[in-house]
């Protein structure tokens, strides 16, 4: 029985921990304009968002995509559940059905860190060696 | 008159996707409305052109024989968030598949939304009818692997039958725990056919001479339903469609020497219920597909000698896969069936079977170049009677080559 209760609580703290820490994706963190109102997702919404599942945040405003591609393609597949090729043909029969609007490119890290503290809404995943100006990160849970 | 208003914009939408495709830069354009604080405006559009040839009939054109180039498509399309949770979309789309289509400009679907949360949203105006995996985007060449869609459920030559109604929808996700999720559309509206359009020209080529006059304008209730499993990328689809009122009247050559009638008129009222079921399963680079399609067309046609009832069945499916080697390199493959009229009754001339291979290169973004081929027994999709008059069970082939650009 002692031993027993010395395990249990490693798991429960396992647990606890788990619940609570940020998720890694890989490569890359969450950014988002600074006027969203959301500090953190959980994986589950951010995979939403990523198949257009959830397309505005609670106040309203349009979810806007950033894409950085070829930089965060492995984070990208983590936060959606697609490769890249399955993720843009997905977008673009949403958008030439009428039902959604593809996500925005960005060429460079610095252009994709602009083009986001410039969008309303807009989120994106970002290299980690990349610095964040204008930009805030969104911790995922 | 309203045709004409509605044909002369979008021809000149269209006309300015062209502009925008050749002499602006190839990507997505964004433009501010009067100013940074007005919502901006997104634009993206397609044109592809296509080639077919054929070894034994003519297939989908009326020359592929000698080849084709019968096989174009073009859109325009356009989208703003105006207010929160609010999204306005339009599609200015043109085509030629033989004889549908013939480049007319239309309006292909012009919608505004209203997304109450992620449980429900409203949708209404023309919009894009949910069908399987493909009915909503079987023009958009781009977002799939072959050329040619299994033409016994996504004929070509029927898209402005099949894909928009003008009416409404609602639409939402709803989480089921850990059973993954269920989306849903559900949709009523009215169709709107055309006396010289895709559809016609099916009917008219059953009548042997006779022709169609007009279209009531149909009315369709129908709904798809998606359920994502927790397994990521698998997930299956029910739908199920009914068209009321889908009646039309026509005229038939009598054959009688004057002073009788050389036609007379006749009026043809129909129901048709439609039922799909789909599967998908995207796994690492590997998409697999495989669909069943289901119509069962009940006729009553009257003319001055009393009115006569008919049934004819149709049924389809295929199933597929599709595999990505790099990022500019996929190749797929399907096969499918197509069946019309009672099984018992099945024939080379009421059955098809086709199996394909495709390869789509992707030389850049916004650049694709797609080349496939078919090995098809049976002529129950050919329609173009005048075009092949002797037909038999043997195997024939197809070659489909198509090219699309798009920003």
């Amino acid at each position: 029985m002692k031993s027993f209760l010395p395990k249990l609580g490693l798991l429960a703290a396992f647990l606890i921990i788990g619940a609570f820490s940020a998720m890694a994706l890989d490569g890359a963190i969450v950014i988002a304009n600074p006027n969203v109102a959301a500090d953190s997702l959980t994986a589950d919404a951010l995979k939403d968002i990523y198949t257009a599942k959830t397309k505005y945040w609670a106040n309203g405003q349009p979810i806007i995509i950033v894409l950085l591609p070829g930089k965060t393609d492995a984070a990208l597949q983590q936060a959606s559940g697609m490769d890249g090729s399955q993720f843009k043909t997905f977008w673009q029969r949403l958008t030439f059905s009428g039902r959604g609007s593809e996500p925005k490119k960005a060429d460079d890290t610095a252009a994709l860190v602009a083009l986001v503290a410039s969008t309303k809404g807009a989120i994106a995943l970002m290299p980690l060696d990349a610095a964040l100006t204008g930009v805030k990160e969104i911790t995922i849970q | 008159m309203k045709k004409n208003i509605i044909g002369r914009l979008t021809q000149s939408l269209l006309f300015a996707s062209s502009v925008g495709l050749t002499v602006c830069q190839l990507d997505a354009a964004e433009l501010k409305l009067l100013g940074t604080n007005m919502p901006s405006l997104d634009f993206h559009g397609f044109v592809s052109q296509g080639f077919m040839v054929t070894s034994e009939y003519n297939y989908l054109a009326d020359n592929t024989k000698s080849g084709s180039f019968e096989f174009f498509e073009a859109g325009l399309n356009v989208s703003m968030n105006p207010l929160p949770r609010t999204h306005i979309t339009a599609q200015g789309f043109m085509y030629d598949v033989g004889d549908s289509g013939n480049y007319q400009p239309f309006l292909d679907y012009a919608s505004i939304e209203y997304t109450f949360s992620d449980y429900i949203g409203v949708r209404g105006g023309r919009i894009r009818k949910p069908s399987g995996i493909y009915n909503h985007i079987q023009d958009v060449d781009l977002a799939r692997t072959y050329v040619l869609l299994p033409q016994g459920i996504y004929d070509a030559r029927w898209r402005d039958f099949t894909t928009s109604v003008d009416g409404g929808e609602f639409f939402g996700n709803i989480p089921l725990s850990k059973a993954g999720d269920l989306s849903y559309e559900v949709y009523a509206g009215f169709l709107n056919i055309a006396t010289d359009s895709g559809v016609a020209n099916f009917i008219n080529n059953r009548l042997m001479g006779g022709y169609v006059t007009s279209f009531d304008p149909a009315t369709e209730v129908g709904s798809q339903i998606w359920w994502n499993t927790p397994i990521n990328g698998l997930r299956f689809g029910a739908a199920f469609g009914y068209a009321f009122n889908f009646n039309y009247d026509f005229r038939e050559p009598t054959g009688a020497p004057p002073p009788f009638a050389s036609s007379i008129s006749l009026r043809a009222k129909s129901s048709l219920p439609v039922q799909q079921y789909s599967a998908e399963y995207l796994w690492k680079n590997w998409t697999f597909q495989a669909e069943y399609y289901n119509v069962q067309v009940s006729q009553d046609t009257t003319s001055p000698f009393g009115t006569t009832h008919s049934f004819v069945p149709q049924e389809a499916w295929y199933g597929g896969a599709a595999y990505r080697f790099n990022k500019w390199l996929e190749a797929g493959g399907y096969y499918t069936e197509f069946y019309t009229g009672a099984p018992a009754t099945v024939s080379s001339d009421s059955s098809q079977k086709d199996a394909a291979l495709s390869f789509r290169f992707d030389p850049t973004d916004w650049w694709i170049i797609k080349v496939e081929g078919h090995v098809i027994r049976g002529t129950a999709l050919l329609q173009d009677n005048a075009s092949n008059p002797i037909r038999n069970d043997d195997a024939w082939f197809m070659l489909a080559v198509k090219t699309t650009f798009s920003f």
